[in-house]
């Protein structure tokens, strides 16, 4: 049973078609990426399912329940935006958007505290916020998004600005909030954080959706036609290779290379004219594409078709 | 509601505490004093700065004689013999701070007499009070040449006076219509400022909350038009904190006027024995404490309350609109506009509280509050226009939110774009 169901929504801003009959779901205990370019109505389509506006088509629901000011109180949500009050003090802060989620004073202050020691904060609780660093706020800004325990949180680039400790602390709370079973939306450009966090995707574009499905699905259907080479030597394969129309290399640094294997091209193929030319092939794997090659294929792919049309 | 309190709550604790609040409520008025203060004490020292010496040209040959003996600490005649030209020179060389030149036909016919200086300035206390000594010595001599008996003399030279009085419903008010006229002017410069002052406190909120794109996580907790009224509330309570303690400061120091008075003013110099009480003073001092009715105290809250809630909405969708506090110079004019004739026309008003100007400004809500309250302060206006008037106003004020919450709802969330009135417009109509 779905937590989360959006439903044929469409919203325009005169002209613009900004999110374009976009379904999808979204269950507890699992974590939903929401993909796309930049401009492609991922902030439009959040907007909705958190209230902040309301579709001119389609239905979003929690529970089957249409989303109002109700669901306001059971949702937690972290803007891509980022923003606080600087003047205030970060517990006041805590405290008073605890409160406008429905929490008591004193539960808002108890919960306050609980996560910024969670966060090996405690001590800020006295501080102005303008005192902190941005790493920092953006901590304060996260407990915001799950003070009052909501059942859907969406995150929209929460990892921006941490450096790799804290990104670390961050991603072992999401991954106990999903343990928790709560449902989280989580939208970003860092494919690699996607694939390690998420279980299920959706790729919008251009307010459309162009993929969803879990991603492990969404991998398999396309297919092992990758190709990862780890060697020492001479790289001047990858050239012969490419200029026979036998691979498209996504990736290539001084001993490190992967490649996509064009129609009907044989990774033995591959192999023999590496060997030929490299000292030693230390790896050679045939994987699914990785995240980022099936985002950037997909997306070039519908501009392209977006071109044709218009043609 | 409950979320709407909140935001309401917030708003206003956050400001109290703030030192701002707390600087503006109790310096605020101790400024304001010391400003009127240091105004008296300059103007008082002018007057006093030191003794004019004024040559002068009698053409009559007799006055001369009488101007000098009209010689005091402040001014002192001369009568000088010399050519005018000699006597310019004395005034440009400073000799003299100045010199009169007064024509034979000043004793009979429509001679004018001309007071020559450097300072010029024809309206400046110390030319009222020469031409006031001039003309007096010019009176009595041409009475003197008519041989007015002395019972004439007696009824010209005795004191004429002018008194203004109130009617009220409950008889009349002697000798208070000045200051009713203040009360008028104060009242209506207090909601001029609570209007502007604190709606601009409403705008500057709602532009640092959208600058720092705090907003987007307030709407994910409240309706917009919660936020915009939780924030117009809060800080009118604050404004409203603000004038009552400002009133008690007011109201302790009318009712202790008499004693701060006393201590500048001494009985004796009044004919009054040592022993006078402070409302003694007064009284010798035609001073008169105004009361002011209920009703006109509670007008004045209405309207100000009122008033402020029509322009802080107004206020809170143009901030809505723009990025910063620079941006919203343009969208602002159309809406000042209104606030500035109404304390452009408030003389007006509290001179002419009956003419067709002051009714019709009284009248239209943009107006109504400032001057309808100068009505109601200085004079009686009948009760219907005032209900009309307040229903009016209310009437304005609930439309002014319903469309202001319709432009800040989607204003907010429109990061990195100048809007214009037409785009405004445009907001409105936005499901």
């Amino acid at each position: 049973m779905p937590h989360l169901q959006v439903e044929h929504i469409t919203k325009r801003f005169g002209r613009l078609t900004a999110v374009n009959d976009v379904s999808f779901e979204a269950r507890p205990g699992r974590i939903l990426g929401l993909l796309g370019p930049n401009g492609a109505g991922k902030t439009t389509s959040i907007r909705m399912i958190a209230y902040i506006t309301v579709p001119d088509e389609g239905r979003v629901s929690l529970d089957s329940r249409e989303v109002g000011p109700w669901s306001q109180l059971i949702m937690g949500y972290l803007p891509e935006e980022r923003g606080l009050y600087k003047k205030m003090k970060v517990g006041d802060q805590l405290a008073y958007f605890g409160e406008l989620k429905g929490l008591t004073r004193s539960r808002a202050v108890e919960r306050a505290k609980y996560w910024l020691a969670r966060f090996e904060a405690a001590d800020w609780y006295g501080r102005k916020t303008e005192e902190l660093s941005k790493g920092m706020q953006q901590k304060v800004q996260f407990i915001t998004s799950i003070l009052h325990d909501p059942s859907l949180v969406i995150l929209d680039e929460p990892f921006g600005g941490l450096d790799p400790i804290n990104s670390e602390l961050l991603q072992d709370v999401i991954m106990e909030l999903k343990a928790d079973g709560k449902t989280i939306l989580f939208a970003s450009h860092r494919m690699e954080q996607v694939e390690q966090l998420c279980d299920d995707i959706c790729l919008i574009s251009s307010g459309r959706i162009l993929l969803q499905g879990s991603l492990r699905d969404v991998k398999r259907s396309f297919g092992h036609n990758t190709v990862v080479v780890d060697f020492e030597g001479s790289d001047a394969f990858l050239d012969a290779l490419e200029a026979r129309g036998v691979v498209r290399v996504a990736t290539r640094s001084r001993s490190h290379a992967e490649m996509q294997l064009l129609d009907g091209a044989k990774p033995r193929d591959v192999l023999e004219t590496a060997l030929g030319s490299v000292d030693q092939v230390t790896r050679f794997e045939l994987v699914e594409p990785p995240l980022r090659d099936i985002f950037v294929t997909v997306v070039q792919e519908q501009a392209a078709a977006q071109r044709g049309a218009s043609n | 509601m409950r979320r709407t309190w909140v935001v309401a709550k917030n708003e206003f604790l956050k400001r109290v505490v703030s030192r701002w609040f707390v600087f503006t409520t109790l310096l605020g008025p101790i400024a304001l004093i010391a400003i009127f203060a240091v105004i008296g004490i300059v103007t008082a020292q002018s007057m006093e700065s030191g003794t004019k010496t004024i040559a002068v040209l009698d053409g009559t040959g007799q006055l001369g004689v009488a101007l000098t003996a009209e010689s005091d600490d402040q001014s002192v005649f001369i009568p000088v013999t010399v050519p005018e030209d000699s006597a310019r020179q004395a005034v440009l060389n400073g000799r003299y701070t100045g010199y009169l030149v007064i024509p034979d036909s000043a004793l009979f016919g429509r001679g004018e007499t001309s007071y020559y200086s450097m300072e010029g300035g024809l309206g400046s206390m110390l030319n009222r009070r020469l031409e006031n000594t001039v003309d007096g010595v010019i009176e009595k001599h041409r009475l003197a040449q008519a041989q007015v008996s002395p019972e004439v003399l007696e009824i010209l030279n005795s004191g004429l006076g002018f008194r203004a009085v109130k009617l009220t419903a409950e008889g009349e008010d002697a000798g208070a219509a000045e200051m009713y006229a203040v009360v008028g002017f104060v009242m209506g410069f207090l909601i001029y400022m609570a209007m502007l002052i604190y709606g601009s406190v409403v705008m500057q909120g709602v532009i640092e909350e959208k600058l720092s794109r705090v907003v987007e996580i307030i709407v994910s907790s409240v309706r917009p038009f919660e936020l915009l009224l939780g924030k117009v509330l809060g800080i009118g309570a604050m404004g409203l904190l603000q004038m009552v303690v400002w009133a008690g400061l007011i109201m302790g120091v009318t009712l202790g006027s008499g004693f701060l008075i006393s201590l500048f003013v001494s009985p004796a110099d009044l004919g009054l024995t040592a022993a006078a009480t402070d409302q003694e003073v007064l009284a010798a001092m035609n001073f008169t404490v105004p009361t002011i009715g209920p009703d006109v105290f509670i007008w004045f809250v209405l309207f100000f309350l009122v008033g402020y809630l029509l322009y802080a909405s107004l206020f809170s969708a143009i901030g809505s609109a723009v990025e910063q506090q620079q941006d919203a110079q343009g969208l602002m004019l159309p809406i000042m506009l209104p606030i500035i004739l109404s304390i452009m026309f408030m003389q007006g008003v509290v001179e002419n509280p009956s003419s067709t100007l002051a009714v019709v400004l009284s009248f239209i809500p943009f107006t109504s509050p400032i001057s309808m309250v100068v009505r109601v302060a200085v004079s009686e206006v009948p009760v219907w226009e005032v209900m009309l008037s307040f229903v009016l106003l209310f009437a304005s004020f609930l439309g002014s939110i319903w469309i202001s919450a319709r432009i800040y709802r989607v204003g907010i969330l429109m990061y990195g774009k100048k809007a214009n009135l037409k785009d405004l417009a445009r907001w409105i109509r936005y499901a």
